[in-house]
């Protein structure tokens, strides 16, 4: 279980400091799919960072398996929004990086790459560089990436955020048949589409700007296994449209809000 | 120019399993005729103005390749060419070593930034004839003097073009690494050189031209030694022919070391991004 304990993050760059997160707790339950929501600037890949330890929190803190977040750790892996691969190691090194970093054996750590490369739908193109790949394939390295390391909490930053329509539309299915043939890992997942996270996740946390704060969390109501007749379901329309709506509330309260402080910027000088 | 003109491959001869070496001159010549034709409008372009009598400074090159014809064979020249040059290869290892070692260093550990920078950054642009004499008072009038100076010269550029390649490391990489909790000489070894080898090989590339260019400096100056010290006799006595046969030659080693270093990095080519 992953506890997110009245989390506050402040960013200060050359004396101006910014409010990243205020207050933010909620739980991700064992085993669960959560998805983390909101217009830009919510805070919600800081939230996500912090879980994976890159970044530390200014109050409050962050605890996984009932131990308290203080750095990386083998029991966590990360999926970029740009994928982040090596650019000149090839598929089957880039997808073993993980292994490599714990010590596993050249053969083994091989062995156990070109599994996981297999389960994403990559056998055969172990030897081909990143920049021979499509955007899609690449983030496909960074899943088998991230799984090859087997961590109890898979933690996804925007996966797909870069991705062309239709390839993020394959994307979101393959990982839901690969997540709920794997089922037993934590998911954090954040995204900005409100079909992505009802799709995958069975909670989906929604959060607010200025200062990044959770608004609410929704319990998405439809059972697994899930295929991708789901997507054409009426409910999860009703569902997805219903809370899409609200986002985009947010997102123009935020932009008004916005153009208010530029205008009380503007008239002070 | 059009790149795809140069890749062309040669033709492939059916009947002779081993082109001969004429055919072979024909090959290289088909393969790089737009570079030949360069040299080519160059030595017509200078034949013209040296024949025009611009200037006692600058002789036709017919009149320079006599000389040199005359030059390259003597003993004096050969002496002066391989003193230069066992300077260059006594000098050029330890420079490009110790040079890419510290600025990996350099780039690692911010203190020993802090330590180093200033000096690498003093001696970029301190001139080189401003060094020689101090040199030359500790060591003499020997080839050791030459070789410091080399040194000296060459170790600066490479530090510093291994230090930006390293500073270059793309920021993400790093977290990506420190996500997977990979260790420091993991990070340094798949993520760190890499970044920092394309601006390393730059500073290699400069630092071998600075060899060449410091060497024949440095022996100038200390007067006796060398392809540097004939250029400084030549000078002397007025013999322009030479002296332009001297600086082709010094231009064509240039041209050759330069396309060596290419040859060797083709060889070990870690993929490009």
């Amino acid at each position: 279980m992953i506890q997110v304990t009245s989390v506050s993050k402040v960013f200060t760059r050359s004396g101006k400091s910014f409010e990243a997160l205020r207050d933010v707790s909620f739980d991700v339950g064992t085993g669960r799919f959560v998805s983390l929501i909101g217009p830009s600037g919510c805070g919600k890949t800081t939230l996500l960072k912090m879980m994976a330890g890159l970044i530390k929190p200014t109050r409050g803190s962050i605890s996984i398996g009932g131990e308290e977040v203080t750095g990386s750790g083998p029991d966590r892996a990360l999926v970029f929004q740009n994928f982040v691969l090596l650019p000149w190691a090839d598929v089957l090194t880039n997808t073993a990086f993980g292994l490599e970093a714990r010590g596993v054996p050249k053969k083994t750590r091989e062995q156990m790459a070109r599994d996981q490369l297999e389960r994403v739908g990559l056998g055969g193109f172990e030897r081909n560089y990143p920049h021979e790949l499509s955007g899609g394939m690449q983030q496909r390295v960074g899943i088998a990436r991230a799984l090859a390391v087997d961590p109890d909490t898979l933690l996804m930053d925007e996966p797909f955020g870069s991705l062309d329509a239709i390839t993020r539309n394959v994307m979101q299915h393959d990982l839901l048949r690969l997540w709920q043939e794997t089922a037993t890992k934590t998911t954090v997942f954040v995204t900005h589409s409100m079909e992505e996270a009802a799709l995958l996740s069975d909670r989906v946390v929604i959060m607010d700007t200025r200062p990044g704060r959770v608004a609410q969390l929704v319990d998405v109501p439809f059972p697994r296994p899930r295929d991708e007749g789901l997507s054409d379901s009426r409910d999860y329309l009703e569902f997805t449209g219903e809370l899409s709506h609200q986002l985009e509330q947010m997102q123009r309260i935020d932009m008004a809000r916005s153009a208010d402080e530029d205008r009380d910027r503007g008239d002070d000088d | 120019m059009t790149d795809t003109e140069q890749r062309t491959d040669p033709p492939v001869s059916l009947d002779t399993a081993k082109p001969g070496v004429v055919s072979r001159i024909w090959e290289w010549l088909a393969r790089y005729r737009v570079q030949v034709l360069g040299i080519v409008i160059g030595g017509v372009l200078w034949e013209i103005a040296g024949r025009a009598g611009i200037s006692p400074a600058l002789p036709p090159i017919s009149a320079v390749l006599a000389a040199g014809g005359e030059l390259w064979s003597s003993e004096r020249f050969l002496d002066a060419a391989y003193t230069t040059a066992t300077s260059i290869l006594i000098a050029l290892p330890p420079s490009l070593l110790v040079g890419v070692a510290l600025g990996l260093l350099m780039g690692l550990f911010r203190p020993v930034e802090w330590i180093v920078r200033p000096y690498v950054n003093a001696s970029l642009s301190l001139p080189l004839v401003a060094i020689i004499p101090i040199i030359l008072l500790i060591f003499g009038l020997s080839q050791t003097t030459i070789v410091v100076v080399i040194i000296l010269y060459v170790l600066p550029v490479v530090m510093v073009n291994t230090f930006a390649g390293v500073r270059s490391t793309d920021h993400d990489l790093v977290e990506m690494a420190t996500s997977f909790n990979a260790g420091r000489w993991l990070t340094i070894r798949r993520i760190v050189i890499p970044s920092a080898r394309g601006l390393t090989l730059a500073g290699i590339r400069i630092g071998v031209g600075r060899s060449i260019s410091g060497g024949i400096v440095a022996e100038q100056v200390v007067g006796v030694l060398g392809v540097g010290g004939l250029v400084q006799r030549l000078g002397g006595a007025f013999a322009v022919e030479a002296l332009y046969a001297v600086i082709l030659f010094i231009g064509a080693v240039g041209v050759a070391s330069l396309a060596l270093i290419n040859r060797v990095e083709q060889r070990y080519q870690i993929k490009e991004v």
